[in-house]
């Protein structure tokens, strides 16, 4: 990936965050991505990010996993393996719900994880230089997409002029 | 924010008008069809404790909402609140089964040879059934009271006091209630198979009440919305009170299941006696039960679009409310009504009578005060909540 220039706008507060994103957004800057200690609420619609996908992938996984397990078990009691368990016939489907829930769940549990991981390119090796340290304790950060990185910074510093920031650089 | 519910004639009068019709109906019907005495005292008892239960778990949703300090239910707080009205009807409905206790449970029977029923007499007798009927609903009558009193003087005054106390009686009214729920459901139902036992069944009574309840504010939701009230309630409050039907509905299923299958497994005979009551003789009814309130709530309200239209919403509210109305039936018919059992004229009528009652109760009450609480401190909270 090509190394980007980000102009870094930092807050201490939510209130003044959402602001600056609503300006930045109208005034058709590129912000390149939001950091904040916390999910912050509007900020999905503001920055018109869409619905994540995920439940989506976790419901097909589900069904996947509940099929499976189902199609697993009715087969080892009633064709590989049949054995007469407490009297009951080969083919009892009470016997195979816990097991159907429980596989599901974790289908559903572990796909979504992987989806998670992969979708945004999380890897155990990956290395990563945190563009403020203080973003990961309480700073709240707007990183704006700079081309030509002098006339973008002051073009941002007066469109936020308003607006209670604690540094832009 | 001072609108308020008027409760015109025209509504009062269709309302009574059914009411009469169907308790015309429900005599002509028991004078045709001769259901005989327990299956007409099985349908008041069912239709009592179908319709206390929507009170309860009205009361149910505001105390856990309460002590858990959450802000969203706050527009909708009337509602529920005019839901716990109906208590003082129930209580007195409730008293009606002195007259026909010895058609519905077996256990009054003094001269019974029974070895069982004579191990559990000191807690099925007609005396302390009585005692603890009036505890339960002074209790719940009492401490709903204080409720909606407290959270009532919210409207005039601003005093954070009846705040706070409205929390405290939340908090006494859920100890409160988490155990005579039980108690309640195995006097009046679980008793009704006097050798039978669960020890679940306490808890799998509570969570269809409280999915009957929330099926039920979601209905009168839709009906204020209808109206043209609420117009402040919006997409993200539906989306709440969906969430909620869809978890309660699955756990709801959670509990039919662990008490289905251990009994099923167990395979002891005390045990199975009730479930093949059920699936011998009910075997449609008894599938149609878990299907209604399983499948219906958790494949209709899944994805996140359909849990923010309120027609929607509604439409599997109103399957879910019939859903738990039938599996009320299936706890109650088959053990009191034996061969008799069935869904005929009479238990429509009858529930519609008992609805039509209901929905007249909680609407007059909620046509004594304004809509919204309009002190209680989570209220800006509430009205810019987004799910």
């Amino acid at each position: 990936m090509r190394k980007r220039n980000n102009i870094i706008i930092s807050f201490d507060d939510e209130v003044p965050l959402l602001q600056a994103v609503k300006i930045l957004r109208e005034s058709k800057e590129i912000i390149t991505d939001v950091l904040s200690p916390f999910p912050v609420h509007g900020l999905d619609e503001a920055l018109s990010i869409k619905r994540s996908r995920i439940p989506v992938v976790g419901f097909i996984f589900g069904a996947l996993g509940a099929i499976l397990a189902f199609g697993f078990q009715a087969w080892v009691f009633t064709v590989s393996y049949p054995l007469i368990i407490g009297g009951k016939p080969f083919f009892s489907v009470p016997t195979f719900i816990p097991i159907t829930f429980e596989v599901t769940v974790l289908f559903a549990g572990l796909s979504m994880v992987a989806a998670l991981l992969i979708r945004s390119r999380l890897k155990p090796d990956i290395s990563f230089k945190p563009v403020d340290e203080r973003i990961t304790d309480d700073r709240f950060v707007i990183l704006v997409d700079a081309a030509d990185e002098k006339t973008t910074l002051n073009r941002v510093k007066s469109l936020l002029s308003g607006i209670h920031t604690l540094e832009i650089r | 924010m001072d609108e308020q519910f008027d409760f015109k004639k025209k509504y009062r009068n269709i309302l009574l008008i059914l009411i009469t019709g169907g308790i015309l109906v429900s005599l002509a019907a028991i004078l045709i069809s001769k259901p005989g005495a327990s299956r007409i005292w099985a349908n008041v008892l069912l239709n009592n404790q179908y319709f206390m239960g929507l009170s309860l778990g009205a009361a149910f949703f505001l105390a856990v909402h309460r002590v858990s300090q959450s802000g969203w239910h706050t527009v909708l707080q009337r509602l529920p609140d005019a839901m716990t009205t109906f208590l003082p009807v129930a209580f007195v409905l409730m008293l009606l089964i002195y007259f026909g206790i010895h058609n519905l449970y077996r256990w009054t029977d003094n001269n019974l040879s029974d070895k069982v029923i004579e191990g559990k007499k000191a807690w099925l007798n007609i005396p302390f059934f009585f005692i603890r009927l009036v505890v339960y609903f002074t209790g719940w009558i009492v401490l709903t009271r204080m409720m909606r009193k407290n959270s009532g003087a919210l409207m005039t005054s601003s005093d954070l006091k009846y705040h706070n106390r409205k929390i405290l009686f939340a908090g006494l009214f859920l100890v409160f209630y988490g155990i005579t729920v039980s108690a309640s459901s195995w006097d009046w139902i679980m008793s009704l198979d006097a050798h039978w036992y669960s020890t679940l069944f306490g808890w799998y009574v509570l969570i269809g009440m409280f999915v009957t309840s929330l099926a039920f504010i979601t209905l009168l939701i839709w009906l204020l919305k209808r109206l043209g009230y609420l117009k402040y309630v919006r997409a993200d409050h539906v989306h709440d009170m969906a969430i909620l039907i869809f978890a309660f509905s699955i756990f709801w299923t959670y509990q039919w299941f662990a008490q289905y299958e251990l009994i099923w497994y167990g395979h002891l005979p005390e045990e199975t006696s009730y479930y093949i009551t059920r699936v011998h003789h009910f075997k449609v009814i008894f599938f149609i039960n878990l299907g209604v309130n399983f499948i219906v709530p958790f494949f209709g309200l899944i994805t996140f679009n359909s849990k923010r239209q309120i027609g929607w919403v509604a439409i599997i509210a109103a399957i879910v409310l019939i859903g738990h109305w039938i599996d009320y039936w299936l706890m109650i018919m088959p053990a009191a009504a034996g061969d008799k059992a069935g869904i005929g004229l009479l238990e429509i009528c009858m529930t519609l009578v008992y609805g039509c009652l209901f929905i007249f109760i909680v609407l007059r009450s909620l046509s004594t005060g304004p809509l919204v609480v309009k002190n209680d401190p989570y209220l800006e909270e509430s009205l810019n909540y987004e799910s």
